[in-house]
């Protein structure tokens, strides 16, 4: 258990930051006239999150368990695919292009036609969510797997370890911290994933995320909303970076140390 | 790494009262200016922003540049196409623009949230906005939707008071694209459009289709309207008046002979062709336009129509009950 002492000093700069900001923030508004349409006050984003809660948790739920589908989904995938890339150099050179054309497609452009593919609803949530979130954890997890200590490999051949063997007890353990950093990218990524997937397929006439509570407080030009939906949205990828943070620094790194 | 969202929020406030609250008063002082200018006998700069890319839906608009109307009138006016999301309302309540082109119940919402502005012309009586639905499915008006599956922009108004009032028995709704393709796939789909452009291009794409009015079914807000600030009203009566003048003649030579505007849009807008816009023109003219309208009546705007959709949002909860005052809505001529 760490004492007051030493969790005093990384959290209290946040929130001191945290409440000043907002503090100026209402004095702004207040004291400034700036209307609603423009900019809303915090009190009233509070206000709005507070009526809108019933709302917001069903929306937050439905665009979580999109984002974290595409997110499990990307660490498995991606993890295996850097696997192959360091098992092959061949492999690896032939398909890493197509990773990083993975990267720099633009998802608007192509999430009509995943709905066409794949029909509208969850799957292509989800599917749009894993797209966006993949190539981080595949650029660093390959990173890391390939930037091994070569005197390590030597000795682990010297003893005629075979590749599964090298895999497990020394590529992959060395890879957590750049599999971690990948996470972590790949977190908040996954839930801008989800919300953009919401815009172009949704889930039906009665059930909606995130992503259609944005769209429309900023059709109702209710700047209030679209800050409380906005700010479950960045509340549910910080959510997903903490579990992150506590899974590498806890489970991963006691096998990286070992 | 988690200050970061908390500067960003800080840099939007400061963006937003630096330009927000800077420009207002600069337009303003600007704004007696202008108005002397034009007696000199120089122009006076006027900006007009559009809801949506340049179409038939705003070519009275630019039949009035076109034609000269407005420079008759003493104004040089400079037209900013819209887009998806183009932010019309709220620039023209904060004056970065001086007019505007919306639809009625974006006026509405937009007043709910304070933004200061009135609608000046309402050239589209009648709201071009329909559902599309393949003429071989046998449905002929929106009580028989049923075990379709909807492509509309559910956020939107007229969206809403479809889905309140239909029942909407095995349908599914799902989001609309840009794309007619879903749509063309799909015999028992039903998509949104407005009657003077999509009926078109699925014809052109080989699909008989129908099309159902939503102002048919009861929900009709005035289209492509012209608006201001109340700001602009108090100030600049004299230009705001020039301008309406200006644009009523436009939409009045639009109809009446489209040609040249019509050339014009599609230069701006290659995309639109000159045979819809020709087919929106007639369209128009058959759904959206007040047939008996006299001259000098054209996109007048009455009480009830305002009254009538207030209430409608109001039932539709995307409105507080007497949060606008719909007297406010519009400038009474």
């Amino acid at each position: 258990m760490k004492s007051v002492r030493e969790i005093a000093p990384v959290v209290l700069p946040p929130v001191a930051l945290f409440l000043l900001v907002v503090l100026a923030w209402q004095l702004v508004v207040r004291f400034g006239h700036i209307e609603s349409y423009l900019l809303p006050s915090p009190l009233a984003v509070a206000r709005a999150a507070w009526t809108k809660r019933t709302e917001l948790c069903g929306a937050l739920t439905l665009t979580a368990a999109g984002a974290l589908c595409g997110f499990a989904a990307s660490l498995i995938v991606g993890t295996l695919i850097a696997i192959a890339f360091s098992f092959s150099r061949i492999i690896k050179a032939s398909c890493y292009p197509y990773a990083v054309f993975l990267q720099t497609v633009p998802i608007v452009a192509i999430a009509p036609l995943i709905v066409v593919w794949f029909d509208y609803g969850f799957q292509s949530v989800a599917l749009i969510a894993f797209i966006i979130s993949l190539f981080p954890i595949i650029t660093n997890a390959t990173t890391g797997l390939t930037n091994v200590d070569r005197d390590l490999v030597d000795l682990f051949e010297l003893h005629n370890a075979n590749r599964w063997q090298v895999l497990f007890k020394l590529r992959l353990p060395s890879a957590v911290p750049y599999l971690v950093t990948g996470a972590r990218i790949s977190s908040g990524m996954a839930v801008i994933g989800a919300i953009v997937g919401e815009f172009f397929t949704g889930y039906g006439a009665t059930r909606f995320g995130l992503g259609y509570l944005i769209m429309q407080a900023t059709n109702r030009m209710k700047t209030d909303e679209l800050f409380a939906a906005v700010i479950a949205s960045t509340a549910l990828g910080m959510a997903v970076f903490t579990v992150v943070n506590i899974v590498g620094a806890t489970v991963l790194s006691r096998w990286y140390h070992a | 790494m988690y200050r970061l969202p908390w500067f960003a929020w800080f840099a939007a406030a400061a963006w937003i009262l630096l330009t927000g609250c800077g420009r207002v008063p600069t337009e303003g002082n600007s704004a007696t200016a202008d108005d002397a200018k034009s007696d000199t006998n120089t122009l006076t700069k006027v900006s007009l922003m559009l809801n949506w890319y340049p179409e038939a839906e705003h070519g009275g608009y630019y039949a009035a540049l076109v034609h000269g109307y407005f420079e008759e009138a003493g104004l040089d006016v400079k037209i900013i196409p819209g887009g998806p999301n183009a932010p019309v309302v709220q620039q023209a309540a904060r004056g970065a623009v001086d007019f505007g082109v919306t639809n009625a119940d974006r006026i509405v919402l937009a007043r709910a949230q304070d933004a200061k502005i009135k609608a000046l012309l309402a050239p589209l009586a009648n709201s071009p906005r329909c559902l599309l639905v393949h003429a071989d499915s046998g449905i002929e008006k929106f009580e028989q939707l049923q075990n379709v599956t909807m492509m509309l922009s559910r956020e939107h108004a007229w969206a809403q008071f479809l889905i309140k009032k239909l029942p909407l028995d095995g349908v599914k709704i799902v989001p609309n694209s840009a794309s007619l393709a879903p749509f063309l796939a799909d015999p028992r789909a039903a998509k949104q459009g407005y009657i003077i452009s999509e009926p078109f291009v699925a014809k052109k794409a080989g699909a008989d289709v129908r099309s159902l009015l939503v102002a048919d079914f009861g929900f009709n807000p005035y289209t492509s309207v012209l608006m201001t600030s109340d700001q602009t009203i108090e100030q600049r009566p004299q230009l705001v008046r020039k301008v309406i003048d200006a644009s009523r003649r436009g939409w009045e030579k639009y109809l009446a002979d489209p040609t040249e505007t019509n050339r014009r849009i599609h230069e701006l807008n290659p995309e639109m062709g000159l045979e819809i816009l020709d087919f929106g023109v007639r369209a128009m003219k058959e759904h959206c336009i007040e047939p008996d309208a006299a001259t000098d009546s054209f996109g007048r705007m009455t009480s009830e129509r305002w009254h009538l959709l207030v209430s409608q949002l109001e039932e539709l909860a995307m409105l507080d009950p007497g949060a606008v005052d719909a007297a406010a809505l519009y400038l009474a001529e």
